[in-house]
């Protein structure tokens, strides 16, 4: 595939992103923030934003499979979650995370398992997109460099 | 506002760096603050930390005097400017912060133009007696919830 089919491809894959709601405007900030002097900023913030939000949801599906659930600890995970996904824009994540919240406050642990589900159902989806949209990158960047030889 | 000290390349502006601790728990959160330091502006060196007990060693004001700290003493002992970053817009949080001491508060997450804001707080100090050498200050950027004690103890860090 040609240099200019790939950035297509991955323009086409961001924007439909953006528009079913998957990516709010903070994933502009980090789009501004890739240029020469970080190249792999976005890939490096994806990576990072996957792996930390794997850790907090096998957290998480440890906490309410208690008897007694610590709601404490399940917001404080919830919380940081919101955090990140808020902070990459990660936008359909993040609401799962605020619907999370509320059910915690309740102490309602039906509702929380429900909530888990949803979030985990927003991440997964995120990540088989993010997934594509590394290898996109990484294919762009390959033939980047080949041109600078 | 940015007394030139003659340094050496002129990289910075005026030959002045601003070194920024970042204290945040998370740690997307505290590249994304990195990068969007390092693009705002070639001044800003910046140390990410994890929690404010580590914030604390990093600033040498630990009670252990065995600890080393990395920045080095003589810029402890200015006032260090502390800005809350919080995803939480609560304004008894907020103001009960300023009381203690913080210079200001920014919302998570943080975009550009917040952290343009925060060159106004890297403010020099008195006339430093050394020549020919960087002046250095330390800007503390910390997360509301970042240690397990809920309440940052900000007096601690304003040491003159």
């Amino acid at each position: 595939m040609s240099l200019m089919a790939l950035r297509e491809q991955l323009n086409g894959l961001v924007n439909s992103m953006f528009l079913e709601g998957l990516l709010d405007d903070q994933f502009e900030q980090l789009q501004m923030l890739q240029d020469e002097s970080s190249p792999g900023f976005i890939a490096e913030l994806i990576t990072l934003f996957c792996g930390d939000s794997e850790r907090i949801l096998a957290e998480l599906t440890k906490l309410l499979d208690q008897a007694v659930v610590d709601y404490q600890k399940v917001d404080a995970f919830v919380h940081q979650l919101k955090g990140s996904s808020s902070s990459v824009g990660a936008q359909h994540v993040k609401l799962a995370c605020v619907q999370f919240r509320q059910f915690c406050e309740e102490h309602n642990k039906e509702g929380c398992l429900r909530a888990l589900n949803v979030v985990k159902h927003e991440y997964y989806l995120l990540r088989g997109k993010f997934d594509t949209m590394l290898q996109l990158e990484q294919r762009i960047q390959a033939y980047e460099s080949k041109q600078q030889i | 506002m940015e007394e030139g000290e003659g340094s050496n390349g002129g990289v910075f502006e005026g030959g002045l760096e601003v070194r920024v601790l970042v204290v945040d728990d998370s740690p997307v959160e505290r590249r994304m603050v990195e990068g969007l330091l390092k693009k705002s502006g070639a001044m800003f060196q910046v140390i990410a930390v994890d929690s404010g007990k580590r914030a604390m060693e990093v600033l040498g004001l630990t009670d252990d005097k065995a600890e080393h700290p990395t920045v080095d003493e003589q810029s402890c002992r200015k006032p260090i400017p502390v800005i809350i970053m919080s995803s939480e817009n609560e304004p008894h949080r907020i103001s009960r912060c300023r009381a203690i001491g913080a210079e200001d508060f920014i919302l998570k997450p943080l975009q550009t133009n917040d952290v343009l804001r925060l060159r106004s707080y890297a403010r020099p100090t008195e006339l430093s007696p050394r020549t020919g050498t960087k002046r250095k200050m330390t800007l503390e950027l910390m997360a509301e919830n970042s240690s397990s004690d809920r309440r940052p103890r900000l007096t601690g860090l304003a040491v003159s």
